[in-house]
């Protein structure tokens, strides 16, 4: 007999703990703990069982693994936590005192802690951070748009609006933006970044203010792991692109208003190397890449009285990547040749389709009017390569005036007002120019390319804009639709008016269909048969029936002789059910339930799309 | 000298005298007034302080120190006793040292003395000094018991109480009877202020403090008659002049207040090297510390832990959410009521589509900050857990059977049916050559009819309902037999070929008699003589014993030798088991388990099966032994039926389960269905055809495939077939029994609404479809 087995000794007594009995064991206060889950990304577990993890309580409480908790348990940042809390107590008893100067001595040696170990902990590799860095940027963006108050500090919101303005900087500069969505949310972008995509969402440029049901301290704490984390990030990306992080930030431009154009690129002229890896081991390839570093070097110096700012920057990023193509020569190894040979090269890889795509717009030049929003445009157009200029009122840093003669578009998003007295010069510029509504540059990018902007033309009524991002299979699709919907349209009329007897004068070829064609018809649905179907083609030619009329109509017979067939799988089916397991029917009912759920959403849109082109048709009758 | 001596003797027997005589009032006034004792008290506390204010004053001039006086006092009082005890012995004989020795014997504690203090001013209480003479303590005296303090019934059986201080036994003092006891308490006035003293073995007055101590604590009051509880407070430190100026202590200053710490230099030493030595630098510029600085965290190897897993992204938006969404999504009136009647956690989703006609009209989203923010909290305060998507086909989930059409033949649609007038129909038989059925129903009417065209034949009319009808399954031989309240009745069908008619009636009423078995049974056999018997009556009756209630099921051996009966209640049934070659009932259990519901003969071996309300017990009955309980774990069993292999058992129950039993395997069921909506009533298996059928009160009965294989490896196959539908519920009850037909595979099944069908499949020869009328 083995030795007996007590009770919360082993199993889910053992491997979780309570909420309470967390913040217990840590010795710290509810808020502490929050604020290190938050920043070490510790989350409750759901245990299999509840009772059995909380000594037989089935009382309403979160837990976490013991683990977990003996990890916080050994985190620096809970000693400083600490540390902050017997400084505020001497802070707080020190201006009690009035003593101003130990105070001020107090503050100045205030207990900070650093989270890059954390940084490192969570995101062992740079790409596990990447991947993550959605929910940061929404935040960072969210924040550089807020009005400071007393919970919110300007530099904090500062500091979003820099990092902010950084990330679209790299965007641009690398031309990583590929999908945009305008929602009534915001507007989302998803750019591609190190191969994983990344998405964000952009609160449209409006002043918004916390609500009170919102807890400032626990976004406030994300906050300061998402900036530290950003910060990261981006001196990898800045530095791996061979760029200076942080980027200089001209403080008079920042001052007008200039937006993301208030920074500039700046290359990083030391040699640097981010990945030290591969320097001890091939010394050649180390000293090949230093010589084109010193091309790089000499080409920027003959370029550099030509930047002026970033505009002009972006189009010398490209002999950047093309020198970039150089570098990847692949160095055929003397022990084995054939494996180099056939490793895929750089080259290779950016022939494939997305390359192009990123530089949609390399040949337009924009204007944008001033009821539209800079923020937006600036960066889609510019990371597609295009240029743009903007009026004074949006700010500063326009590369151009609206005179400039090689503008092609016009981004305006206001009503064509008429009987305005335009002198001869605006005539002819507005002839040259294409005026078009801000959807249109959104649509173009995301179908990949330029569009007709006969549709997006100032005034007229936009065609609906969709989600780039796609749905769940077999979804409902708009755009699907579009090419067969009239004849959709008409079969489901046909269906309605057999039933009811009655014939419309648009669906009314059907009626020439002869009595025995239709009969034949029907024989050849239900033997279907290839041979049959032949023969009763064959005999609807004869009585002058076209094709398109009886195929349509071999459809329709062939629809309603088909649930006949299936009615008895489906009783089969049912009764087959009988033998199932009862852990697989509530499965199986479970699936039904969601495929039908489904099925109803589609139909419902379907349908309501289906009056809607009634009635437009209607109207237009 | 010796003259002031003297003097001061006689001085100090004045006071002692007038001492002892403050004291020698007492007994008096006890005995006088006992019944009021306050008075006496008072009395008592004036005489006290009588004497002590009296005295004092004559005694304390000169004395000056509270402690000198004190000694001085006392040294006096003793002085005082002492006198007053010499005197004792010498002079008095009579009043006066008597009286001191009952003063000495009433004061067992020294009794106080109330004096004022001359240093405080208040009265204090002084007790008289202990001298430590040999008898000086008048506890120690005298008692000629010398046992000590142990306890006295020890003595009880004994003639003597102890032992005196010679080891001389101390004898039992004389007590009177009860009536002298009476008397005394009567004649003796004191006698109820006595209490008895074991170790003296008599009685003994108490004295006054004794009483008066009793009398307090009766009283609730404080024992302690000197005890004032409300003298008035003695105030020390405030009043006027007393306040205390000067500081209580005088000590000099010490030397660490004024000599510098040698462990501050030393702290301050150390602060002073590190900041010589560069360790810590005062007033450094505070803005590049708090400026964060970045580098490159990821150069380095990353560790050998799998990196924590990502928290899942949110969903990507849908045309749904777009600014400018095609028409269909936007929400019609009553999508946007109920969206908005429904609470905000219910919400499928989050936001109600909207239709901008330009981008500058489009509004900020007042929800923004708030589903940043719920996101964060399910980041942070949402438990995670992992689960596999199943990405099947939900139909690659149901069995894949062969189809029913392959299975053919079954019964499929409803040929003919009887009508019983609406009464129910709770039994039917099939005659075994699947020509004749034969229908029981409530009001007590038993129909034999023709299965092909469902043509009546004969009716038979009982006074009570029918319980059970079954045929006896021989050939050579028929007849069948019906159950009732008590009775089971041998019936002979019309128009039998005379050679059949004349073996069964040989069978059932045979011209000689058996010999009657040695233990007569409760059971009685009665038939009529086979000239005597027609079509119309019973040929033979076996009388069941009074009270055992409507048989509730019969069955037949495959033989038909043997027939089995159950009758009696739902809460107990009782079983017969009949033997027509001997004419002779017998009751195989003399007492089971629970109440049986059922009971099967197994077709080929002579196996019993028992069905009780939750088992199934199967019996050898060659053996008289229990071989196996089988579990189906249904709450209440309505019905059983045997595979005609006898391998596999099919249990049906109220609860609508179905268990098909492997006898071979274990005591639980192979498999568990359940398909009807309502109670199981009925289960049947097809003689010859791989069938079987049950019927529930939902009113449909089910068709199944059940191929049994001979290979032990080879699980049955069960494939449902068909759901017949075609009779009503009535009264909560649907189909009450199904009887396959023997040869064919047709169904017969009787309905609670009083109609008995036949279904038949298609590919067999129909019988006429004409429906047979009621021919009442």
């Amino acid at each position: 007999m083995g030795r007996i087995k007590q009770k919360g000794k082993a199993g889910a007594a053992k491997a979780y703990v309570t909420r309470s009995s967390a913040v217990k064991k840590l010795q710290c206060s509810l808020a502490d703990f929050r604020r290190l889950c938050i920043l070490k990304g510790i989350f409750p577990r759901e245990p299999r069982s509840r009772k059995r993890a909380n000594k037989g309580s089935s009382a309403p409480t979160s837990f976490y693994y013991v683990k977990d908790i003996a990890y916080l348990a050994h985190e620096p940042v809970l000693k400083k936590l600490r540390e902050h809390k017997a400084f505020a107590k001497k802070l707080s008893r020190a201006l009690g005192r009035g003593e101003w100067s130990s105070a001020q001595s107090l503050e100045e040696n205030k207990p900070v802690y650093r989270l890059d170990h954390i940084i490192k902990e969570r995101y062992p590799t740079f790409v596990d951070a990447v991947r993550d860095i959605d929910d940061a940027l929404c935040m960072i963006f969210l924040f550089s748009s807020l009005p400071s108050n007393s919970r919110v500090s300007p530099s904090l919101i500062e500091n979003c609006s820099r990092l902010a303005s950084e990330w679209q900087l790299y965007v641009m500069h690398t031309h990583a933006l590929r999908k945009t969505f305008l929602s009534i949310k915001g507007v989302y972008y998803q750019a591609e970044v190190m191969d994983q995509t990344v998405t964000w969402l952009v609160p449209y440029q409006f002043t918004q203010n916390i609500p009170t049901d919102v807890d400032v301290r626990v976004m406030l704490t994300f906050l300061e792991l998402y900036q530290t984390l950003l910060g990261f990030v981006f001196f990898k990306l800045y530095t791996d692109a061979g760029l200076v992080y942080p980027p200089p930030r001209d403080v008079a431009k920042d001052e007008t208003g200039a937006g993301v154009g208030a920074f500039r690129i700046q290359e990083s002229t030391l040699p640097h190397r981010p990945i030290d890896v591969s320097r001890t081991k091939e010394v050649e390839v180390n000293g090949k890449r230093v010589s084109t570093k010193d091309v790089r070097q000499t080409i920027k110096s003959i370029r550099a009285p030509s930047v002026t700012d970033g505009d002009v920057e972006m189009s010398t990023a490209d002999p950047a990547l093309a020198e970039e193509d150089e570098e990847f020569v692949p160095h055929p190894s003397t022990s084995n040749q054939e494996e180099a040979a056939s490793l895929p090269t750089l080259k290779s890889l950016v022939v494939l389709p997305q390359a192009d795509s990123s530089k949609l717009f390399a040949h337009l030049t924009f204007w944008l009017s001033r009821e539209t929003s800079r923020p937006i445009f600036e960066f889609i157009v510019r990371s597609f390569g295009g240029r743009i200029g903007w009026p004074m009122s949006s700010g500063s840093g326009s590369p151009f005036e609206e005179t400039e003669e090689s503008i092609t578009h016009v981004i305006i998003d206001r009503p064509v007002t008429e009987g305005v007295s335009e002198s001869e010069e605006e005539k002819q510029r507005r002839r040259r120019r294409k005026y078009v509504q801000p959807q249109w540059v959104v649509d173009c990018i995301n179908a990949g390319k330029i569009l007709l902007e006969d549709a997006y033309l100032q005034g007229k009524t936009l065609p609906p804009h969709l989600s780039p991002f796609g749905d769940y299979a077999g979804a409902y699709d708009p755009t699907a639709e579009f090419t067969n919907d009239i004849a959709a349209l008409e079969e489901s009329d046909l269906e309605v008016e057999a039933d009811g007897e009655e014939m419309d004068d648009e669906v009314g070829a059907e009626r020439y269909i002869p009595r025995p064609e239709q009969e034949a018809l029907k024989a050849a649905a239900e033997a279907d048969s290839e041979a049959a179907l032949r023969a009763a083609e064959l005999k609807a030619e004869a009585a002058g029936v076209d094709y398109g009329t009886f195929e349509k109509q071999a459809k329709k017979v062939k629809k309603k002789s088909k649930p006949e067939a299936q009615e008895e799988d489906v009783g089969e089916q049912e009764m087959n059910k009988m033998m199932m397991s009862n852990k697989q029917r509530k499965l199986y009912e479970r699936m039904k339930f969601g495929e039908r759920k489904k099925a109803a959403e589609r139909q419902t849109l379907e349908t309501k799309r289906r009056g809607l082109e009634k009635r437009r048709q209607r109207e237009r009758t | 000298m010796a003259a002031t001596e003297l003097k001061k003797k006689a001085q100090k027997r004045k006071i002692s005298e007038e001492e002892t005589e403050v004291p020698s009032a007492f007994p008096l006034d006890v005995g006088l007034d006992m019944r009021s004792e306050d008075e006496a008290d008072e009395q008592e506390a004036d005489d006290d302080d009588d004497g002590q204010t009296d005295e004092f004053p004559v005694l304390d001039p000169g004395s000056d120190s509270e402690e000198d006086d004190e000694v001085g006092e006392n040294a006096e009082e003793s002085e005082a006793t002492d006198e007053d005890e010499v005197e004792s012995d010498d002079e008095d004989e009579e009043d006066e040292s008597e009286i001191s020795t009952d003063d000495d014997e009433l004061h067992i504690f020294p009794k106080p003395k109330t004096i004022v203090s001359d240093i405080t001013g208040q009265p204090k209480r002084v007790y008289p000094e202990i001298e430590p003479d040999y008898d000086s303590d008048s506890s120690t005296e005298d008692t000629p018991n010398r046992v000590g303090n142990i306890p006295m019934h020890w003595y009880d059986d004994l003639p003597h109480v102890g032992y005196d201080i010679d080891g001389k036994k101390v004898l039992r003092p004389a007590r009177g009877d009860e009536l002298d006891k009476f008397l005394e308490t009567v004649e003796d006035p004191t006698s109820w202020t006595t209490a008895f003293d074991k170790k003296a073995q008599m009685n003994k007055p108490l004295t006054a403090e004794e009483l008066d101590l009793i009398r307090r604590l009766q009283e609730n009051e404080v024992p302690d008659a000197d005890y004032d509880p409300y003298e008035p407070t003695i105030e020390w430190f405030t009043g006027k002049g007393k306040e205390e100026v000067m500081p209580l202590s005088a000590a000099p200053e010490p030397k660490r207040r004024w000599v510098p710490s040698k462990w501050e230099k030393q702290k301050v030493m150390k602060i002073v090297r590190a900041i010589r030595q560069g360790r810590i630098v005062p007033n450094k510029p505070k803005t590049t510390a708090s400026q964060l600085q970045f580098y490159s965290v990821w150069n380095e190897e990353p560790s050998a832990h799998p990196a924590p897993l990502p928290a899942p992204k949110p969903r990507l938006p849908t045309n749904a959410e777009s600014y400018n969404p095609p028409e269909e999504y936007l929400p019609t009136e009553e999508e946007r009521k109920q969206w908005e009647e429904t609470d905000k956690e219910d919400r499928e989703r989050d936001f109600l589509p909207q239709k901008y006609k330009a981008l500058r009209l489009v509004p900020a989203y007042d929800q923004f900050i708030q589903e940043r923010f719920s996101r964060q909290l399910d980041l942070y305060l949402a438990p995670r857990v992992q689960r596999v998507k199943l990405q099947i086909d939900p139909s690659s989930l149901i069995p894949k059977l062969p189809s029913p059409s392959s299975l053919k033949p079954f019964p499929i649609y409803k040929a003919l049916q009887v009508l019983h007038n609406g009464y129910r129909v709770r039994s039917t038989s099939v005659s075994p050559d699947g020509a004749w059925v034969v229908t029981g129903d409530e009001s007590g009417a038993v129909r034999l009819w023709e299965v092909m065209v469902g043509k009546e034949v004969k009716r038979w009319k009982f006074p009570t309902k029918i319980g059970a009808v079954e045929w006896c399954p021989r050939t050579d031989v028929s007849f069948f037999v019906v159950g009732l309240e008590e009775h089971l009745h041998f019936l002979i069908p019309p128009n039998l070929s005379t050679a059949i008619l004349a073996a069964t009636q040989a069978l059932l009423s045979p011209a000689t008699l058996p010999p009657q078995p040695t233990t007569p049974s409760l059971v009685k056999w009665v038939s009529q003589t086979a000239a005597a018997s027609s079509v119309d009556s019973p040929i033979l009756t076996l009388n069941l014993p009074p009270s055992s209630g409507v048989t509730k099921q019969i069955t037949w051996h495959r033989k038909g030798d043997y027939l089995s009966s159950v009758s009696g209640s739902e809460s107990q049934g009782a079983v017969w088991i009949h033997q027509l070659s001997r004419r002779h009932s017998q009751a195989p259990f003399r007492k089971v388990k629970g109440s049986i519901q059922l009971v099967l003969f197994h077709p080929t071996k002579p196996h019993f099966f028992v069905a009780t309300q939750r088992y199934v017990r199967l019996y050898n009955l060659a053996e008289q032994k229990l071989l196996k309980t089988l579990i189906p774990g249904i709450r209440w069993i309505s019905s059983m039926d045997v595979h005609p292999s006898g391998d596999h058992l099919i249990v049906g129950g109220y609860d609508r389960k179905l268990c098909w039993f492997d006898l071979e395997l274990s005591e639980k069921p192979y498999k568990i269905l359940r398909y009807h909506t309502r109670a199981l009533r009925s289960l049947h298996f097809h003689p010859t055809y791989p069938l079987f059928a049950s019927c529930s009160d939902d009113g449909s009965v089910q068709i199944f495939h059940a191929r049994v294989y001979n290979d032990l490896m080879t699980n049955p196959l069960i494939v449902p077939l068909k759901i017949l539908r075609g009779h009503q519920v009535k009264d909560g009850l649907g189909v009450l029994q199904v009887k396959w037909c023997p040869r064919q595979p047709w169904l017969i099944s009787a309905g609670a609404d009083g109609e008995v069908a036949v279904w038949c499949s298609a590919n067999t020869e129909l019988p006429s479809r004409s429906e047979a009328s009621n021919m009442m």
